[in-house]
């Protein structure tokens, strides 16, 4: 692989679902919502593929008084958001593994363990396993979650990561796998379908 | 893997590989909906195409014609809030996926693995069996090739490669009709065809040929011209009679007998056809069957006035055998004979026995008819005339071959036009030609009828039509009726009133294993070729190469 595979969090709990990452403050551009990562599972022999749908900072008591300070410094500031331990917790939706065949687009057989690494995926994995479209209705199935913003994103970054002359008919195909999932419901299918338009 | 596969991967399948979509439903008696595939779009598709069908479970593959095509979706609510049409891509991702084409296909026919004739279909494939767009190969397959029986007259739509050939034998074997509006093709056809039969020497042909088309040369609107059947056949295998000779002679036609019908010849039963045309009311018809009685073979010149009978004719009135006013009303109308040229007082020649002995050599008979062909009543009474005798004969010589006595009469195919004139609801059941249309071929005997009202004609000899070539037709009862007693037709309705308004028709029935929509066969030099008439540069070759053989140089 060229790009060197950047670690973005540790599994901090798991099912075969999800996982929970955590991580210091993240960098400018990973983790995002909407975007792949990769935690090993089966000691190894393979790798769930994660799609991260949440993005969540916990607050407690000493954010909490430094936020309602009349006139917080900025070196309390920056003290607070590098030095202080604070978890950022990264939530992902398994939707598929990765084994020595290529992608399955199915629940992992296992889950990841604590403290595995979890790293995101680099373009070329992301363009290799969007290749199918078949982990769509792993997310729509998952409860409790905004699944078309999340496909929305996921779906136009997929996109992006592709040559400029190819992205319009990914998307176009991508659609139309929304649409046999959302085919009762035109209102929401609408609404994606506009927030995926390039 | 070899280079080919390689560049198939890289090319992905061709087109014929790809199903046009998968059955989603539908009956054997109503035709299969099938849901088309998102990567086609119903814009590229055209009723009247055909699709074959692999069963999904079974090894069977089935023929059939698209009859119609739809759009449908899997939410009504779409309909409400469609995209925008600046909404490009809203439009290309919902069309194909959740809004898509729908086609309806008649079943036709259906071929197992392990045959190599399709039969007609008993059963229809199931569920999301694939629609696959038919290939040359796999029409080429049903329609089969051409030899001395099957004569190619056409290509299906979009399949310029493919022939589509008439089982000649099956043709003959029943009554047959070309139907469609003026001027969309149904004298080219019919010509088409009439060459075929004669080629293959199935039948004799007896053409009345109201409008001088079949006989010598026509000219279309543009000028060209056209051979006519003399000309195809020079060898002798083509007669014309002409009614007008004078006519025939400007036109340049070759000549090869001039009919004349005596007075004494017409029959009553001749005269009564023409009652509609000649305003004859059934008293009228009633009192010509007593005045031939009464006076005799002469009966018609007696009424004309040109045998000094008028005391005759007086007694009939006086002794009230008839009413004065009657009398005189037939004779006024019987005028009209006067001013048909072909009819000649006195006994006429012998032309049934003329032509009945050609046809029964193997030469087919074009009754040209000149100008005469304007008048309808002449056209009826020629038609009657001609054919009440001659299949008279038919049936003698068909009850002595059955009793040992004699050979079996060559085939005859009669041709008529405005067909409905001989054979509506009201008068089908007493004429001739009604009775050559339902006895079948029991005689050898079977028509050819053209005409561009089919729903005029009785219902009963419609059904009985065992071969119909349809060109373009737009009244809804003349639609019904080229469809009536064809089981399961129903639904190329559709594909009957979207014909082009020239050289297209939909072939269905008894001479071809499944409805066809062709672009009829071109009536050029090309078909003069295929059934042997050697033209200008050819002939002289020939020619050039016989004198060789004979004279050895
Ligand atoms: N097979 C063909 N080859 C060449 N030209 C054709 C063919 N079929 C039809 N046409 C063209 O269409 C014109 C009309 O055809 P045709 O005379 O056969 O029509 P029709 O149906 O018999 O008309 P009507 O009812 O007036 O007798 C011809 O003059 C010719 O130009
Ligand atoms: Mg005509």
């Amino acid at each position: 692989m060229s790009e060197k595979a950047v670690l973005i969090a540790r599994v901090t709990r798991c099912s075969t679902r999800s996982f929970v990452g955590a991580s210091r403050l993240p960098e400018a551009d990973v983790p995002t919502f909407g975007s792949f990562c990769k935690a090993r599972a089966q000691r190894g022999q393979s790798e769930v593929i994660g799609l991260i749908y949440d993005i969540r900072i916990e607050d407690d008591e000493m954010a909490r008084q430094i936020a309602i300070a009349a006139d917080p410094s900025q070196e309390q500031l920056a003290d607070n958001r590098v030095s202080r331990l604070i978890p950022i917790e990264i939530s992902c939706l398994a939707v598929g593994y990765s084994s020595q065949d290529g992608y399955a687009y199915a629940l992992p057989p296992q889950p990841p363990m604590t403290l595995d690494d979890v790293f995101a995926l680099s373009r070329d994995e992301v363009m290799a396993f969007t290749q199918s479209m078949d982990f769509v209705p792993l997310v729509f199935s998952a409860p409790g979650l905004p699944a078309d913003e999340l496909l929305a994103a996921c779906l136009r970054y997929s996109a992006e990561v592709r040559p400029q002359s190819e992205q319009r008919a990914f998307l176009v195909e991508a659609g139309r796998v929304c649409a046999r999932q959302l085919a009762g419901d035109v209102a929401r299918l609408d609404r994606l379908v506009r927030n995926l338009a390039p | 893997m070899s280079e080919r596969s390689e560049l198939d991967e890289h090319l992905g399948p061709k087109p014929s590989d790809l199903p046009l979509g998968v059955v989603v439903g539908g009956s054997l008696s109503t035709g299969l909906t099938v849901k088309i595939h998102p990567a086609f779009t119903v814009e590229k598709l055209a009723v009247g195409r055909y699709v074959v069908i692999r069963g999904r479970q079974t090894d069977r593959t089935f023929f059939g014609i698209i009859t119609d095509i739809g759009l449908d979706a899997t939410d009504a609510d779409l309909a409400r809030r469609p995209p925008m049409p600046d909404e490009d891509f809203s439009a290309e991702v919902l069309s194909g996926e959740i809004a898509y084409g729908t086609m309806h296909v008649s079943p036709m026919l259906m071929l197992d693995e392990d045959q190599d004739q399709p039969r007609p279909v008993k059963t229809i494939p199931g569920h999301f069996s694939a629609v696959f767009e038919a290939s040359a190969k796999d029409v080429d397959r049903v329609f089969g090739t051409e030899d001395k029986t099957h004569f190619y007259v056409g290509t299906p739509l979009d399949m310029e490669s493919v022939q589509v050939n008439l089982d000649l034998a099956r043709f003959i074997e029943r009554s047959a009709g070309v139907f469609g509006k003026s001027g969309t093709g149904k004298s080219f056809i019919t010509r088409t065809v009439l060459a075929g039969i004669i080629r293959s020497g199935l039948a004799s042909t007896l053409i009345f040929d109201m409008h001088n088309d079949y006989g010598w040369s026509v000219l279309d609107e543009s000028g060209r011209e056209y051979k006519g059947l003399r000309q195809l056949f020079p060898g002798g295998h083509v007669s014309v009679i002409t009614l007008d000779e004078e006519t025939s002679r400007a036109r340049g036609s070759k000549v090869d007998g001039v009919l004349r019908v005596g007075y004494e010849q017409i029959q009553p039963e001749d005269v009564e056809m023409l009652g509609s045309f000649m305003g004859l009311s059934g008293v009228m018809i009633d009192a010509l069957y007593y005045l031939s009685y009464k006076l005799g073979s002469k009966w018609i010149s007696i009424l004309l006035g040109d045998e000094n009978e008028e005391t005759t004719l007086q007694d009939l009135v006086d002794e009230g055998r008839i009413l004065g006013a009657t009398l005189s009303a037939i004779r006024r109308r019987f005028e009209f004979f006067r001013r048909m040229g072909f009819l000649v007082p006195g006994k006429g020649d012998d032309a049934v026995d003329e032509i009945f002995h050609r046809l029964n050599m193997g030469t087919s008979v074009v009754l040209e008819f000149g100008t005469y062909g304007n008048t309808m009543a002449a056209y009826v009474l020629v038609a009657n005339y001609l054919t009440r005798r001659i299949h008279e004969r038919y049936v003698r010589q068909k009850n002595l071959a059955a009793g040992g006595q004699g050979d079996e009469p060559r085939p005859l195919v009669i041709v008529i036009e405005e067909a409905h004139k001989f054979l509506d609801p009201q008068i089908a059941g007493h004429t001739i030609f009604g009775t050559i249309a339902r006895e079948l071929r029991k005689y050898s005997v079977t028509l050819l009828i053209v005409d561009q009202r089919p729903s005029g004609i009785d219902d009963e000899v419609m059904s009985q039509i065992g071969t119909r070539m349809t060109c373009l037709l737009d009244n809804e009862a003349d639609i019904r009726a080229v469809f009536s007693g064809v089981s399961g037709a129903g639904a190329l309705r559709e594909v009957l009133a979207r014909l082009d308004t020239q050289q297209q028709a939909l072939i269905m029935g008894h001479a071809v294993p499944m409805p066809v929509v062709v672009r009829t066969r071109d009536y050029d030099t090309s078909l003069y070729a295929s059934i042997g008439l050697a033209e200008g540069e050819e002939l002289k070759k020939r020619a050039k190469k016989g004198s060789k053989t004979l004279y050895g140089d």
